[in-house]
């Protein structure tokens, strides 16, 4: 736990414990002793004691519940002070009894419907022992999904996966863009991730491939992961690179070239997944390559001067206008804003 | 015991904390440091104001807390031109125009405390109505419950905390997405339900 987390649970044991009923002046002292000890301390604890202060109001919801009973949630709507101004919601609360009961019949036909498409799914298994999905994300949009075998995948923006499950493999095939894996283990099963000609196989971990015009990248976060290429077309065996975590492996025409990382220097990689592109001298022109996977307005460079600048830091992939104003900002470049892209220039 | 300086800061800060979130949450890339830098906000207001209070106190803590963020992305290792960009005072209008987090009258904060009540798991629910709407003293609502006063002193803790987040920071959990900080690592259990 962080220490502010730390002080924040500190903060309600006070209050928890001034609301005792046995609170002495040696108490007093002992909390005016913690708040002075840090403004931290100070200042979780007003937060704390203001809500729960707000929460007194809560006495005038109560005023019109039958009994001394604890109200059931989202019965409050039937207290006085609601009545008047939600009378929709009272009306719904009301109806609450049969349609509960119409939505178990429901439940219970789907349960029926389930079952049944789960058994015809188990001898469709057993017979030809294979399920097929397609997935994609659009342009700017990522996506969580899980597969039959209860890995989970996040596409990245503008990507499109073909998954295939049979008995003896799991094969999925990066159609475009990027993917991260979170494999759930099954060692009788390889989970095969297959993008232009590349494939990475693992068994239970977690990594990222990638396709881009000239190559494949994988980052594995953990775990490890076999990378192959079936052999080409005069015969001779590929090499096969095994990537523990932390490898960032860029596979091209010309061979595999795989960095060694700490994890957490990988997982840089894939940052976009909450919402970040991240650049370490990196060339504008690659770091614009970069944004233009997730925006519809393109970033374009007209002089190749500018592309190769170089920049570093973190940045929100779909706040493409304040990189752009920052590159103006700290470098000789003028932008040209139009509707569907945006132009450097040198300046 | 609260000052007038601590009334201050509760109506004129802490009304801000949603905001002030959403701030946090857009520019920093590490959800994990959301909840202590927040708190790193605020003391670093507190102080300065309890010395010299600003004529604008919503302007004043998004200052502070874009400063904040710059020193700890030099110290750390994002060290690039990126900080002051996306710390741009002008998202921070644009936040605070999605979600004016002044209260607006009694009615709006009744329906808001009672979400916040109705999102607390079920036996933290129970001893926060007993002690704080029906006003049992702690040992009676143990009694009722059939639990410890111990228990009941962690379950109003738990309650006031969960409170607080709903209340001041807790942003109505938008695509299934926890709310940046209320999962604390013993109650992770809770932080999924409050997500329902």
């Amino acid at each position: 736990m962080h220490d502010s987390r730390r002080i924040e649970q500190a903060a309600a044991e006070w209050l928890a414990r001034r609301d005792r009923g046995d609170w002495s002046p040696y108490d007093a002292r002992a909390l005016e002793d913690w708040l002075c000890a840090s403004t931290r301390h100070r200042v979780e604890f007003l937060r704390l004691q203001a809500a729960w202060r707000e929460a007194g109001r809560l006495q005038a919801l109560a005023a019109g519940l039958p009994g001394d009973e604890v109200p059931p949630r989202g019965a409050w709507v039937l207290g006085p002070v609601a009545h008047a101004t939600h009378a929709h919601d009272v009306a719904a609360a009301g109806a609450a009894t049969p349609m509960r009961a119409r939505r178990w019949r429901h439940a219970l036909a789907a349960g029926v419907a389930l079952v049944a498409t789960g058994a015809a799914l188990w001898l469709g298994w057993q017979l030809g022992g294979r399920s097929e999905a397609d997935y994609a994300s659009t342009l700017g949009q990522l996506r969580t999904v899980t597969l039959a075998d209860g890995s989970s995948a996040v596409l990245s923006s503008d990507s499109r996966l073909h998954v295939r499950m049979t008995r003896g493999e799991r094969d999925i095939e990066l159609l475009q863009g990027e993917a991260y894996f979170d494999v759930a283990h099954d060692a009788g099963r390889p989970f095969v991730v297959s993008a232009d000609g590349r494939r990475a196989i693992a068994v239970g971990t977690r990594f990222s491939v990638r396709r881009d015009a000239q190559d494949v990248r994988v980052v594995v976060t953990e775990g490890k992961v076999r990378l192959d290429a079936p052999p080409g077309a005069d015969g001779r065996a590929t090499p096969v690179s095994l990537l523990p975590a932390g490898s960032v492996a860029t596979a091209g025409r010309s061979g595999v070239l795989v960095r060694s990382l700490p994890v957490a220097e990988a997982e840089r990689y894939l940052e976009w997944r909450s919402g970040f592109l991240t650049f370490d001298d990196t060339s504008l022109a690659s770091a614009a390559a970069e944004f233009n996977r997730f925006n519809t307005r393109k970033l374009e460079l007209a002089d190749a001067g500018v592309g190769e600048l170089r920049v570093g830091g973190n940045f929100r992939w779909a706040n493409l206008d304040s990189f752009v104003k920052l590159l103006e900002m700290g470098f000789p470049v003028r932008a040209e804003r139009l509707p569907d892209r945006i132009v450097l220039h040198a300046r | 015991m609260p000052t007038d300086f601590d009334d201050w800061f509760v109506r004129e800060i802490l009304v801000h904390e949603r905001a002030l979130a959403q701030y946090l949450q857009r520019c920093w890339p590490h959800r994990d440091e959301l909840h202590d830098l927040r708190q790193e906000v605020y003391a670093r207001v507190y102080e300065a104001a309890a010395r010299n209070r600003p004529a604008s106190p919503q302007a004043f803590l998004f200052t502070t807390a874009r400063h904040l963020m710059t020193d700890r992305a030099r110290r750390g290792r994002v060290v690039s031109i990126e900080p002051v960009g996306d710390f741009e005072p002008s998202n921070v209008y644009l936040v605070d125009d999605v979600s004016p987090e002044r209260w607006v009258g009694a009615r709006q904060a009744l329906k808001r405390l009672a979400e916040a009540l109705d999102r607390l798991p079920d036996r933290c629910r129970e001893v926060v109505w007993l002690r704080r709407v029906e006003e049992l003293p702690q040992k009676d609502v143990a009694r009722r419950l059939g639990i410890s006063g111990k228990t009941v002193e962690k379950h109003l803790a738990k309650g006031m905390r969960l409170i607080a987040d709903h209340l001041y920071g807790g942003m109505p959990p938008r695509d299934g997405e926890a709310p940046a900080w209320t999962a604390t690592d013993e109650d992770d259990g809770d932080a999924r339900q409050q997500a329902d």
